[in-house]
């Protein structure tokens, strides 16, 4: 995972790069590369642990890999049971690149216009198998 | 601070027997999607108040996803950035009841 360390706009640094709500000019990416939940709560874990505000977020399964991948939101850290019970969504995914000509099921979210209003900070991902990466990459307008 | 926020109608949506609404009260959000739920056996009719079982007004049908391949899907978003869309008026049916097919809702809110 990388994370790009962007200014932080407010006095305690509670969150990095633009508050949310704002509309800057350039489109820079925040959040790339697979994704490791694996040491988290649940084995689900938040795209950011600080409010990181982004216009656009997509997260897909890697291709290769072998469990679902559920996207939720902070309910699913100290969910009981079936954490993808507390999801919002699941990735089916692609072990193999039979089905579908092999595209990846992919989750994405966007402002429609534009505007830096997902917290990153408050959207899950648990991969159904321990260990598994899916990609995530989130934009910010700086 | 404006942000877009999941709705707390977002989860797995468990119908049983009969088009069910997302909401049971008027819910304005900017998007929603319903999805199959991975690994399940129904059909997903989407509607508003009148869809009937037997796929009248409907305003789609979704495939299920057994085994593999990327789920189908409806999704519905305002791109004029408001919150627009009615969750109670959205009636969701699975053919098989019990089944839950994924709704993942977001809505504006300033905090």
């Amino acid at each position: 995972m990388a994370v790009s360390q962007l200014r932080g706009q407010s006095s305690g640094l509670q969150y990095n790069g633009p508050q949310g709500g704002s509309r800057g000019s350039q489109l820079v990416t925040v959040l790339t590369g697979p994704f490791d939940a694996s040491s988290a709560p649940n084995g689900a874990a938040p795209l950011t642990t600080t409010p990181q505000y982004a216009t656009y977020v997509r997260i897909q399964a890697h291709p290769g890999q072998e469990g679902k991948i559920a996207i939720g939101g902070p309910g699913m850290a100290n969910a009981s049971g079936s954490v993808a019970d507390s999801s919002f969504l699941e990735l089916w995914p692609n072990w193999d690149a039979s089905f579908d000509n092999g595209r990846s099921d992919t989750w994405v979210l966007s402002d429609p216009k534009w505007l830096n209003t997902i917290d990153l900070s408050q959207i899950y991902v648990y991969p159904e198998i321990a260990g598994e990466t899916p990609i995530v990459t989130a934009f910010q307008l700086v | 601070m404006l942000l877009l926020t999941p709705s707390a109608a977002s989860g797995p949506f468990t119908v049983n027997g009969a088009p069910a609404p997302i909401a049971s009260s008027s819910t304005l959000v900017n998007q929603v999607s319903v999805k199959p739920r991975l690994g399940q056996w129904s059909k997903i009719l989407i509607g508003g108040p009148n869809l009937g079982t037997d796929e009248s007004n409907a305003m789609a049908i979704l495939y299920p996803v057994p085994n593999g391949g990327q789920a189908d899907a409806f999704v519905l978003q305002d791109q004029g950035g408001q919150n627009t869309i009615d969750l109670s008026q959205i009636y969701v049916y699975a053919t098989i009841p019990g089944d839950s097919p994924m709704v993942e809702a977001f809505g504006y809110q300033t905090l």
